[in-house]
């Protein structure tokens, strides 16, 4: 069986149609909102019930949470089989301890149940599958040639940003009423601590004694969580849809001055986005 | 900013016109806001009828700044049949849309959404009883109204505010 598995022969029937991130961010729309004298507020805000289109609103995140445990179980089981077993200290052809391959399939069990979950969640909230786009954002991090950033890349980086996802979508079902929801985002809230504590301590057991593969790992993470703050989807300002989870990331071993640098990165998307929707509406008015 | 046909649009409406039972020679004017990707639509006027929609209301999730023809008939169909209940001696007076409570707001598009599978077009069931549940509770009594709704014709505001409200006292405390 072959290693390094290109996302473009990810296994996806007709129903599953992928839109590029860079569509998105070539979009000259823009969520922006005036209700004021040069005063915008951005739309379209925290995922409360009180939102006339929460119910589609939680629809569509919980579609992109179910393309992600698909590509989570496949980054996964990949990172499973790609490396052979040794020190991986990182010296020679790329090795990993086997009990990192434990942890993985570990993690592939916990990411088939997810699956599960979100299709029957799916179903209890109307959604067809592949009813909206997937972005195979997830799964192109875990084909980071270094096992280390795949770690950081995916297990940090990513299962950090389920672990704010899940947090936001159970705080809504918690709000709405919806004991279904609420349950079962916090069932799948408690394996995603568990995946980005695999990420955390891999990270550390793996580079001890080699700082300069630490830092390249955390400047990958840093870039992943970059590009997964969406433009200000994920911070800590009031308006944000979803917010940084500081407790469960704790909890999954973020450092604090990790969490600060977190929600200064969302900033900076945040901000990054604006001025780049603002030129691509420039651009379409012009043109 | 987007790649909507207008032709096409106004073709999907004058269907949709004279499929829900309003006047075929009815002017409808369809606004469309192409500076944001929200998705909200509503009956802007009754007399003569204006419909603004932002963008994202009408467009392919899977195809962005397209045209979807299933999702401009769901929403452009839901509220065409807002403007016949409106328009009709016989339905009441409901208050205007700003009034509507959310919970009002949905039961009746779920009334209206219900006609619309009925004639022909594709509705997703599932999800409006998922956006009904989320406004009346997720209960037996919900679910009970909620089929009330989906499956009536020739409703009233009143009833509609009944079935509403019947759901709502079976709410917990």
């Amino acid at each position: 069986m072959r290693k390094a598995f290109p996302v473009e022969d990810l296994a996806r029937d007709g129903r599953f149609v992928r839109v590029p991130m860079s569509e998105r961010f070539e979009d000259p729309r823009t969520a922006l909102v005036e209700h004021g004298a040069g005063k915008t507020k951005r739309g379209p805000g925290r995922l409360t019930p009180d939102r006339p289109d929460a119910p589609d609103a939680a629809r569509a995140l919980m579609h992109g949470i179910f393309v992600g445990e698909i590509q989570a179980l496949e980054g996964a089981g990949r990172t499973c089989w790609d490396f052979e077993v040794g020190a991986g200290n990182g010296e020679g052809i790329p090795e990993v301890p086997f009990e990192l391959k434990l942890d993985m399939a570990r993690q592939c069990w916990d990411e088939a149940r997810h699956c599960e979950i979100s299709i029957k969640l799916s179903a209890h909230m109307g959604t067809e599958l592949g009813e909206f786009s997937e972005n195979t954002f997830l799964y192109e991090a875990a084909c980071n040639p270094d096992p280390v950033l795949r770690l950081t890349g995916v297990n940090r980086a990513l299962e950090g940003l389920a672990i704010d996802v899940f947090n936001t979508m159970r705080e809504f079902g918690d709000v709405a009423g919806d004991p279904v929801l609420e349950f079962c985002e916090d069932w799948m809230l408690a394996d995603e601590v568990t995946h980005v504590k695999m990420g955390s301590d891999w990270l550390r057991k793996l580079t001890v004694n080699d700082k300069p593969r630490q830092e390249r790992a955390l400047e990958f993470q840093r870039v992943v969580d970059k590009l997964f703050s969406l433009g200000g989807f994920r911070g800590e300002e009031e308006d944000s849809p979803v917010r940084l989870a500081r407790r469960f990331r704790e909890l999954a071993g973020f450092e604090e001055e990790e969490m600060d640098t977190l929600a200064e990165i969302a900033r900076e998307a945040r901000e990054e986005m604006e001025l780049r929707v603002e030129a691509n509406r420039a651009a379409a008015v012009a043109g | 900013m987007v790649f909507f046909d207008a032709a096409e649009v106004r073709g999907i409406v004058e269907e949709l016109v004279a499929e829900v039972g309003l006047p075929a020679d009815l002017p409808v004017t369809i606004d469309i806001d192409e500076t944001t990707p929200m998705g909200r639509a509503r009956v802007a006027s009754f007399d003569p009828v204006v419909i603004t929609a932002e963008s994202g209301a009408l467009e392919d999730v899977k195809a962005p700044r397209r045209l979807s023809v299933d999702g401009t008939v769901d929403v452009i169909g839901k509220l065409l049949l807002s403007v016949r209940d409106r328009t009709d001696p016989a339905f009441g007076e409901p208050p205007a849309e700003e009034d509507l409570t959310l919970q009002e707001s949905v039961a009746w598009e779920v009334y209206c959404v219900g006609r619309l599978g009925r004639l022909g077009h594709p509705v997703q069931r599932q999800r409006r009883l998922y956006q009904f549940r989320n406004r009346h509770g997720f209960t037996d009594a919900a679910d009970a109204a909620f089929d009330k709704l989906w499956s009536a014709d020739q409703l009233t505001w009143a009833a509609i505010t009944t079935i509403s409200q019947t759901a709502l006292a079976a709410l917990p405390a």
